[in-house]
């Protein structure tokens, strides 16, 4: 009996495993350890945000919009905000928009933080993860303090921000920044030392600077291929053209570059807080908005702490809007899993994977329809054809 | 200590069966709970292990199509079985083997590889893709670690002239103890035992990141918690012949009681320091390094022992 | 020493107290500003019902019991609530904030969930109007 070619044998990973803590699905075809293919599908967590905020005002929206990503919550807020405040030409008042820079600063920080722990989890170093997790208690309380909450933040409102910082609150950052870069000073250290860990990260899921501005990679993932690309830097928004950041980047690419500049953005962020708690200007926190926005259609860009996180608003005049496009970071980032991935070690996958520092339920906007035919994508002719079949019955 | 149980007893309360099973629960939770607290947690209560095993033993158990079905059901009980009869073998609690003849000590690694083995083919009975890679990599581990961690048991073996696990107990505490004079194969002893278990940080056969409980992820109910148990069994075992061979052997449950809580102290930090190591690397560990330098030391031993009355001769006189 | 440069931590962490909190049994206040359950103080309401247009979800209902006297009940959906504090912005007469010593909001069944503030002989009214079956007055747009 001839023998028959070897079945390809794909392992799963999500949309329910215990690597992904959200729902996301990736197959690799493996051949006995080394992987030789990729594919993702994403989209398990379609809420409907987008076509939610066309039937909300403008004011609630805002709070819909905070609830797209549970880690970068404010910054979702601060695309939206920005992006409403140039449509109604309103300029949110200087304390507002370092205070809008303050908590977003906090919530990089809190959510580099979190990713460390979560990537050394995907390595099996569970010690390093429960550290940096007891220390990330620390920025946790700080944003708890400051804003009233501990995930979604609320701090902004269509004008400027309703939380402000006192003197006690200022005392209590200084102290929290610096026990937290001492802290994350040692996790460096860790990081850039420890040979076992090494061993999982170093020359691991190398992503050349020409792959990554192919595939278009962006924030931290995209600087630790040597890519110049913040919009904090490009087109600083709210507080940032008076607390400009330094750009952190790397040139190796791989999972340990990864881990280097997001540590060190993490120093980035705390000389930042610190800056703006010593110098944050005076005066009102918010300014008076309309309820109607005046017609028109704009894009705002932030910098979120997984990369570029972009909205389109389009208004027609009214109190709510007609059209709210959101492209989250971890979208852009996906398909430079794909493609790294190949050619590793299966037990490599979860840590390429966690590298670019996934959110999931970001990306719920992907449609992937499976034709009758078998073909996945359809043009705008077939659909509409499928449409017309559909109701005909 | 030289008590003598009738056999019935010592089969299936003390030393061996119930009390042991009771004290793998024990050791279960006492390794929890340093690792917890090497990781500034509070950790599990102590009844967490016997709660999760009855909770285990009354549920459901699953068999999934597709796989062999009185094979299925009879490998967690093989392996029990195996740990189980190992515990026969060995110094426990510090009394002397229940059953004890010329070269048990090979016999009782066996009997504790069996653990591995089973859980090689439950892996490889399903059709399960996490549980197939998972029993690849359950078995290359196999081959990595069992032959170091053969070495390393047989150092104090050879060095003693005696390969009966009592016998050696007896003699452990009478010369300097083989900590000291056998470092190495302490070390690789401690760490292959942490292999066997599968104990972070090699843990990669059953990596919950990559691939869900490797080759035990069919596994629930009864089935699950008999292979739990097995190991916590195996891991009391384990510390019992590591403690009694490189830590001066036990003459009093006291003894035994201290030793292998050094020893649980020592393995759970080096479960909480390390990133695991991929599969590759762990052979790559244990062949390049590990085997390598034990096969050094074994060559120490025996030119050593046999160049020992010469010596004591030379410096005696 | 490259390999297991955690252990530091790890030694100095085994002596130490565990850093967990033991949350049920030992409780740790809440921060001042902490959003926690809204709270109504009908004084100076004039019932302009801005809070209500702004809520993003929709969790405060106003009744009007005599609209000339200015006496309303709020109906007040825990469940529904997001703790967004955006009423508490709208207010513009300072009537409503959020409690930072009520939060820890659990019950078993939904009733404690409904919450009316208002004057008590208006509550009663309220609810013993809706106890016969009759419909609620809506609250006209404002």
């Amino acid at each position: 009996m001839p023998r028959q070619k070897s079945e390809r044998f794909i392992v799963p990973i999500g949309p329910q495993h215990p690597a992904l803590k959200e729902p996301g699905h990736f197959e690799f075809t493996v051949e006995g350890e080394v992987v030789t293919n990729a594919t993702a599908r994403l989209g398990f967590v379609h809420r409907g945000m987008e076509k939610g905020a066309e039937s909300r005002t403008w004011t609630q929206d805002l709070y819909l919009m905070e609830r797209v990503c549970g880690i970068c919550s404010h910054v979702h807020s601060m695309a939206f905000v920005l992006g409403v405040e140039k449509l109604a030409n309103v300029q949110a008042p200087p304390r507002a928009q370092a205070i809008r820079e303050l908590v977003a600063e906090l919530e990089r920080i809190h959510s580099h933080i979190l990713w460390l722990g979560v990537a050394a989890h995907e390595g099996g170093f569970d010690t390093l993860f429960m550290f940096s997790w007891r220390d990330r208690e620390t920025v946790m309380d700080l944003l708890e303090t400051i804003s009233g909450n501990r995930v979604n933040y609320s701090a902004n409102v269509l004008g400027g921000v309703k939380v402000d910082i006192n003197e006690r609150q200022k005392d209590e950052l200084l102290r929290g920044m610096d026990f937290l870069e001492e802290r994350t000073r040692h996790y460096l250290k860790v990081v850039t030392e420890d040979d076992t860990f090494l061993g999982r990260t170093r020359n691991i899921g190398v992503m050349t600077f020409e792959e990554a501005t192919r595939l278009g990679a962006i924030g931290p993932t995209g600087r630790a291929s040597g890519l110049l690309r913040d919009v904090r830097m490009d087109s600083p928004y709210a507080g940032y053209p008076d607390f400009p950041i330094q750009i952190v980047t790397a040139k190796a690419g791989d999972l340990e570059a990864r881990f280097v500049v997001r540590i060190k953005e993490l120093f980035e962020s705390y000389r930042l807080v610190r800056e703006i708690v010593e110098k944050i200007p005076s005066g009102d926190l918010t300014t008076k908005i309309p309820r109607r926005i005046p017609e028109g259609e704009t894009v705002s860009r932030v910098e979120a702490p997984r990369g570029e996180l972009f909205y389109y608003i389009k208004s027609n005049g009214t109190d709510r809007p007609e059209r709210v496009k959101v492209r989250t970071p971890s979208l852009c980032n996906c398909a430079s899993v794909l493609t790294t991935a190949i050619g590793h070690k299966l037990a490599d996958m979860p840590m390429i994977l966690a590298g670019i520092d996934p959110c999931f339920s970001c990306n719920d906007r992907m449609v992937v329809l499976n034709g009758p035919a078998g073909q996945s994508l359809w043009d705008w002719e077939k659909l509409r054809q499928y449409g017309i079949e559909y109701y005909k019955k | 200590m030289n008590v003598t149980f009738p056999p019935l007893i010592a089969l299936l309360l003390f030393p061996g069966g119930l009390f042991l099973l009771a004290s793998g629960l024990v050791f279960e939770y006492v390794d929890r709970k340093f690792i917890a607290r090497y990781q500034n947690r509070i950790g599990p209560r102590w009844f967490q292990p016997l709660a999760d095993l009855v909770k285990l033993l009354a549920k459901e158990e699953v068999i999934p199509a597709g796989t062999i079905k009185g094979l299925f059901i009879a490998l967690p009980i093989a392996a029990l079985a195996a740990a189980l009869t190992a515990g026969l073998n060995v110094p426990l609690f510090g009394f002397r083997p229940v059953f004890s003849y010329p070269g048990d000590l090979i016999g009782t690694l066996y009997l504790l590889s069996l653990m591995t083995l089973c859980i090689g083919l439950a892996g490889a009975n399903t059709e399960n893709r996490f549980s197939i890679v998972g029993a690849t990599r359950a078995l290359t581990q196999l081959f990595s670690y069992e032959a170091p961690f053969l070495l390393a048991l047989l150092g104090p073996a050879i060095a003693l002239g005696t390969w009966n696990i009592g016998e050696i107990n007896q003699a452990a505490g009478m010369n300097l103890w083989f900590i000291l004079s056998q470092p190495i194969g302490f070390l690789a002893a401690l760490i292959g035992l942490m292999g066997k278990l599968e104990l972070p940080p090699f843990d990669a056969p059953e990596a919950e990141t990559e691939i869900v409980a490797g080759a035990l992820t069919e596994y629930s109910g009864r089935g699950f918690a008999l292979f739990r148990i097995g190991r916590d069994v195996e891991l009391v075992i384990g510390l019992t012949l590591i403690a009694s061979f490189y830590l001066g052997g036990f003459s009093s449950p006291l003894d035994f009681l201290w030793k292998t809580a050094v020893l649980l102290l020592i393995t759970a930090a080096l479960q909480s320091l390390f990133a695991r190591l991929r599969i590759d690397q762990t052979v790559g560990l244990w062949w390049r390094v590990g085997a390598i330098l034990l096969l050094v030391q074994m060559l120490v031993i025996i030119v050593g022992s046999s160049l020992a009355p010469f010596v004591s001769r030379l410096f005696g006189g | 020493m490259p390999i297991g440069s955690m252990l530091g931590d790890i030694v100095k962490s085994f002596f130490k107290k565990p850093v967990t909190e033991k949350y049920p049994f030992v409780k740790t206040a809440a921060p001042e500003n902490l959003r926690g359950k809204l709270v109504w103080n009908p004084e100076n309401c004039s019932g302009c019902q801005l809070c209500i247009k702004d809520c993003p979800a929709n969790a405060i209902e106003l009744i009007t019991i005599d609209k000339v006297n200015k006496r309303f009940v709020m109906r007040y959906n825990l469940d529904k609530c997001t703790y967004c504090a955006q009423c508490v912005v709208s207010c513009r007469f300072h009537c409503l904030e959020m409690s930072d010593d009520q939060w820890e909001l659990a019950a078993t069944h939904k009733e404690p969930f409904e919450v009316y503030y208002g004057r008590e002989e208006d509550i009663k009214f309220l609810l013993e109007k809706a106890a016969l079956g009759a419909p609620e007055e809506a609250c006209p747009e404002a």
